[in-house]
């Protein structure tokens, strides 16, 4: 049998089991839950996927068929029974809320405390509201305004639909299926996500964060995002919220794919607030992401994240530095408290000859939580006079929490050049009592102490989002006085 | 497995622990480069080998190869014990006669005894410590009474010599409190000899003692050397190590410490400089399970030719170890194309008043540095000598011992023709 | 003003003040000198409230008001400023940040709306100028990479944005070159007035030649053992401590 009605006889057999075998769930939101094949070409067909995609997918489950469960992080947590989740739901219809009387109080009283407007505390805690007249006309200008430029920004979904050919040749080209776990079981199973594409020598002329805010109601479980940025562009991407959200998926499995091409600059920057359970650690957020770019020449990928939520936290944002003279950026802080782990950092892979890189991550541990800073600094034969300088900071509230950093440095060109440097401390007692000696409370003398320590991050993030992102540090860090 | 032990001969001392291990061979796993302690160091090559343990006795100086002094470092007024694959050489010995000081073979010690004297776990979570514990021929047994100072230091001289050999030395140490004493633990192999050297050092050090400790590997031929130094510090005792590796063609060196009292003090420096392609892999543990102790470590390497260096530096801050100050330093130099370091400087922290820190680089010769010089008339080869002496002094600096400090030097300059 | 009876403090088992009387009335200096380890950090610590230094025994009221009942915070709220002998860097804070949230704690403290941003700046800049701080400086972090001299010019800075009751100057002098001396000397001296009373704590009579005091106190193994008008300072230059044990 000839290769091409080899694959036509399976394209028939596998319509057929997707035509009977599947029929009565078409209709319905939920597929039981479980995962196998089946249920990959169900996902597959109520999206009205291509062909080449429901192969894609499907290679990603075979491969992940045969991964195990990685264990080597630094954490902690019950295994997850990955054949009781349910891999489909339709975007459900929120439960509409009259007034934000209804709304959690807990919850209202945080998102005040972060200075969310009224407007965005109803539209983030589900009140229907009359259509905000504003919002709306903003996001329609923002569009029309982006399309004039050539700028693709939409859901991966309708990506799918609208832009196949880019779809097509760019996703899994820097995260493959097969790359680990979690990426190859999103590979196979993923919902939904964004979809960026910046045209050569644009450069957008707004943090795509903006408009996402108001366009994205909720993120899936497990959430696909894809980013190009073709030759001379530039873009600023902001993914998060600084508000806490409530998931009722115990596992979030994302992943974020970034191609940055000759000459062109991408700043993706992360606020990361999912609940991270109670404080005794029950519930929360399991959040596996993995995260990477490709620079091409002269390109750059600046990474810039604030996790202060989730109970585990498995995150590396990555840089694959293939291009001659290209930069890899990683700025994080990442705050633990109660009983969260975090075991995050970056992967920089200096492949191309120049390259550089600047690793800076402040963790602040406080209750009984494990923080973990993770990174590689890879250099290759190749790499010519490549560079790399990494800050590697800790900082301990409570005697009862960990602080812990696994650098791997990996050179095989004589001409690099790496320094990493890496300190753990304590929050200083001389500091606190100098700023209350000023009339400032030991809470406030806290929190202005963190958000010194950690502005060299902070300062990266998009001004609209600074202000927030330090406030919410504060707030995790509430009662954590050591 | 199996088929790797055919022809490995346990000795009839040390029983029990030799058949606890020997269970616990079959079910532990030989390293692969999937286990994160053998990431970067490939034993694969040295399972498919066929070695065979030494069975034969002593063979004094007539048997003992020509070109190896069995006096390491002749300069050096010490005590000395030599073994040759694995088996003790007492004609070439001079054991101390010392008051309070306890010298000999680990093998003339009573069973019962032997019972008492290892308290490291290697032998239960690694193969490779499996493998000693079941076969180890013979060793070294120091016990040092309360406040006594051995007026002089001991070199544990260990030589394998043959092709495919396979020996396990194993040494115990005990310093009583406020005792001390001076140990070299000095590894050669002779020209195209062949196999493995596996060896194990375990220190207990009491209250207010002291030990210091050098580890100098110089080995011919094609050996894959392994050795696992295992330190127990009691309160406020102080422990001062450092390893050098001149030569060896793959060399592991583990070194892990316990601080296991109050107070206790810690340092540990080390050097390679790895040529042709020679593997070099330093794996360092700190363990601070109490209060108020300082360590602090600095390693030092330059990678020549096509070989391969590894640093592994863990530095573990127990809940209870408030007060802790903790220093790492590893600085590398990757010499020449081909050649490469793969360093993974580590910190775990569970106490929150502590003081910790750690820096890693890897970088090239200081080319500002080099071009000043040369610039003075010094011409390559030799500007390049005085950087690469400057980069490793401060290792070789903190050695205590003038004699054995000068002979280390000597070494690294004959292997790298400095003038 | 400020009445101190009694006042016996320890850190650890270690006793340090052992029996210190003290009245400071309004706009009076008070110069406290004494030998090395006669107590004279630890009652500007005590005064302000340090948690290591133990009260066993004694009063302290500023005002009427009880201070050893107040925190540090609640009492840099009532009027009490210590000028660190070694101020404390925090690294990232900006000096001006630190500042408006010093004084808008105040004025919520006193049920004062916060700062407005106009009268704030107009502040900064009557402030930094008294004590010659440029804006660079201003605008840095709070001590990170001062030299000592910026470090005490930047407490008197903060002294004066904060407009305190009580100002304690632990040691200001020391560490510093003349040319410094006499800018913080300035700045003080510009400072002082009818509603402002100063502790002025130094080991060199060589402060005292540029802030003159009312009151000059020998402090010794926690008591103070003799007190005296400004000439008591020279004659302590020309003696020494010893002649007082």
């Amino acid at each position: 049998m000839s290769q091409t009605e080899e694959e036509k006889l399976i394209g028939e057999v596998t319509a057929k089991s997707y035509e009977f075998g599947f029929t009565t769930d078409i209709d319905s939101d939920t597929i039981p839950p479980g995962l196998n094949e089946g249920v990959i070409r169900t996902i597959s067909a109520k999206k009205n996927e291509p062909e080449w995609l429901l192969k894609w997918r499907l290679e990603a489950f075979r491969l992940w068929s045969e991964m195990e469960e990685p264990e080597w992080a630094h954490v902690n947590y019950p295994k997850l029974d990955l054949q009781s989740i349910s891999y489909y739901s339709a975007p459900k219809q929120k439960k509409e809320i009259a007034s934000l009387d209804e709304v959690d109080p807990e919850l209202l009283k945080t998102m005040e405390k972060l200075g969310i407007s009224i407007e965005e505390q109803k539209r983030l805690s589900g009140v229907a509201v009359d259509f905000v007249m504003d919002s709306v006309s903003v996001a329609t200008s923002f569009k029309e305004k982006l399309g004039e430029l050539g700028v693709i920004f939409c859901s991966l979904g309708e990506a799918i639909q609208e832009h196949p050919e880019l779809v097509r040749k760019y996703m899994g080209t820097v995260v493959p299926q097969r790359d680990n776990y979690y990426a190859a079981l999103n590979s196979a199973v993923f919902t939904d996500g964004s979809f960026c594409y910046i045209p050569k020598g644009v450069r957008c002329p707004m943090e795509l964060s903006t408009y996402f805010r108001i366009n994205q109601a909720g993120t899936g479980q497990f959430e696909r995002t894809l980013l190009i940025a073709d030759e001379g562009s530039y873009v600023s991407y902001l993914e998060g919220c600084t508000a806490p959200q409530r998931d009722e998926n115990q596992l979030h499995a994302a992943v974020v794919e970034i191609v940055s091409m000759d000459e062109a600059e991408v700043k993706y920057s992360t606020v990361q607030n999912w609940y991270p359970g109670d404080a005794n650690g029950l519930g929360g957020v399991f959040n596996f992401v993995t995260k990477r770019g490709l620079c091409h020449r002269a390109a750059k990928i600046s990474w810039t994240q604030v996790e202060t939520g989730s109970a585990v936290t498995w995150k590396y944002p990555s840089c694959i530095l293939k291009g001659d003279d290209s930069i890899g950026e990683f700025f994080s802080v990442a705050v633990t408290n109660n009983m969260q782990q975090a075991d995050t950092g970056t992967k920089m892979i200096h492949i191309g000859k120049r390259t550089r890189s600047t690793i800076i991550s402040k963790g602040i541990s406080s209750g009984h939580s494990q923080n973990s800073y993770r990174g590689l600094v890879q250099i290759h034969p190749g790499a010519e006079n490549a560079r790399n300088f990494s800050v590697c900071d800790s900082l301990l509230m409570t005697d009862t929490c960990g602080a812990h950093t696994f650098p791997y440095i990996e050179v095989k060109n004589p001409t690099a050049q790496i320094e990493h440097e890496a300190t753990t401390s304590k929050i200083g007692e001389d500091q606190i009592f100098y700023c209350q000696q000023r009339g400032i409370e030991e809470e406030e003398a806290i929190g202005l102490i963190v958000k010194g320590y950690a502005k060299d991050v902070l300062n990266k993030l998009p001004m609209e989002f600074a202000v927030e992102a330090q406030k919410l540090l504060t707030i995790s860090l509430e009662g954590s006085v050591g | 497995m199996s088929k790797f032990t055919n022809n490995f001969l346990a000795p009839s001392h040390g029983v029990e622990l030799r058949n606890e291990a020997l269970t616990l061979l079959s079910s532990l796993p030989v390293p692969t480069r999937r286990n994160e302690r053998w990431k970067y160091s490939s034993v694969s090559k040295l399972i498919n080998a066929s070695l065979e343990t030494y069975k034969g006795g002593e063979v004094g100086i007539e048997g003992w190869p020509k070109e190896i002094n069995p006096n390491p470092v002749p300069q050096l007024e010490a005590y000395r014990i030599v073994f040759r694959n694995g088996v003790y050489e007492p004609t070439l010995s001079e054991l101390p006669t010392f008051k309070g000081v306890v010298c000999m073979p680990l093998s003339s010690i009573s069973e019962e005894q032997s019972k008492t004297l290892f308290s490291n776990k290697y032998h239960k979570t690694e193969w490779v410590g499996a493998l000693n514990a079941a076969y180890y021929q013979d060793g070294f047994y120091l016990h040092v009474s309360k406040n006594i100072k051995l007026d002089r230091p001991i070199i544990v001289h260990h030589l394998t010599d043959g092709e495919n050999v396979a020996n396990f030395p194993r040494h115990f140490v005990r310093i009583d409190e406020g005792g001390e004493a001076e140990v070299v633990v000095w590894t050669t192999a002779s020209q195209d000899s062949s196999g493995m050297c596996n060896s194990l050092f375990e220190a207990s050090i009491a209250p207010n003692a002291q030990l210091f400790l050098e580890k100098i590997t110089n080995e011919e031929g094609e050996i894959y050397s392994f050795a696992h130094d295992f330190i127990i510090q009691e309160a406020d005792s102080r422990f001062k190590a450092h390893n050098f590796t001149i030569k060896g063609s793959w060399v592991r060196n583990e070194l892990s410490i316990v601080s296991a009292g109050k107070g206790t003090d810690t340092i540990f420096n080390g050097a390679y400089l790895p040529c042709g392609n020679e593997h070099v892999d330093n794996h360092t543990t700190m363990d601070h399970t109490y209060p108020d102790g300082t360590s602090s470590e600095l390693y030092r390497g330059i990678m020549y030719g096509k070989s391969t260096g590894v640093f592994n530096g863990k530095v573990f801050v127990r809940p209870d170890a408030q007060r802790t100050n903790a220093f790492q330093q590893n600085t590398n130099i990757v010499a020449d194309r081909g050649a490469s370091i793969n360093a993974k400087p580590e910190l775990e922290i569970y106490a929150d008043d502590v003081k910790c820190a750690h820096g890693c680089t890897v970088g090239q010769f200081d080319l500002e540095a080099l071009f000043y010089l040369k610039s003075r008339g010094l011409d390559e080869n030799a500007a390049r000598t005085l950087l690469v002496e400057a980069f490793i002094a401060d290792v070789l600096s903190s050695v205590p011992n003038e004699a054995l400090r000068n002979e280390i030097k000597r070494l690294y300059s004959e292997r790298h023709h400095w003038s | 003003m400020l009445k101190i009876k009694n006042l016996h403090a320890k850190v650890g088992d270690n006793e340090i003040l052992k029996g210190l009387n003290l009245e400071v009335g309004p706009g009076e200096v008070h110069a406290i000198m004494g030998p090395n380890g006669s107590g004279k950090s630890t009652l500007a610590s005590v005064l302000a409230g340090r948690e290591s230094y133990e009260v066993t025994e004694g009063e302290v009221e500023l005002d009427g008001v009880n201070l050893l009942d107040l925190d540090a915070t609640e009492r840099a709220r009532e009027g009490v400023f210590l000028a660190f002998q070694y101020p404390i860097e925090i690294p990232g804070v900006s000096n001006l940040n630190f500042m408006k949230a010093a004084i808008n704690g105040k004025r919520t403290h006193l049920g004062l709306e916060p700062i407005k941003p106009k009268d704030f700046l107009t502040k900064v800049k009557e402030c930094s100028s008294l004590v010659e701080l440029d804006g660079r400086l201003r605008d840095r972090s709070v001590n990170e990479g001062f030299s000592g001299g910026e470090k005490k010019r930047n407490e008197i800075f903060q002294m004066a944005m904060l407009d305190p009751k009580l100002a304690i100057l632990d040691e200001t002098d020391s560490g510093l070159d003349i040319d410094a001396l006499r800018v913080v000397s300035k700045g003080v001296n510009k400072m002082r007035s009818k509603d402002r009373s100063f502790i002025v704590i130094t080991h060199y009579q060589r402060l005292l030649e540029h802030i003159v005091p009312d009151f000059v106190h020998v402090l010794s193994e926690g008591k103070i053992v003799k007190s005296g008008g400004k000439e008591l300072a020279l004659e302590l230059e020309e003696k020494g401590y010893d002649w007082l044990k």
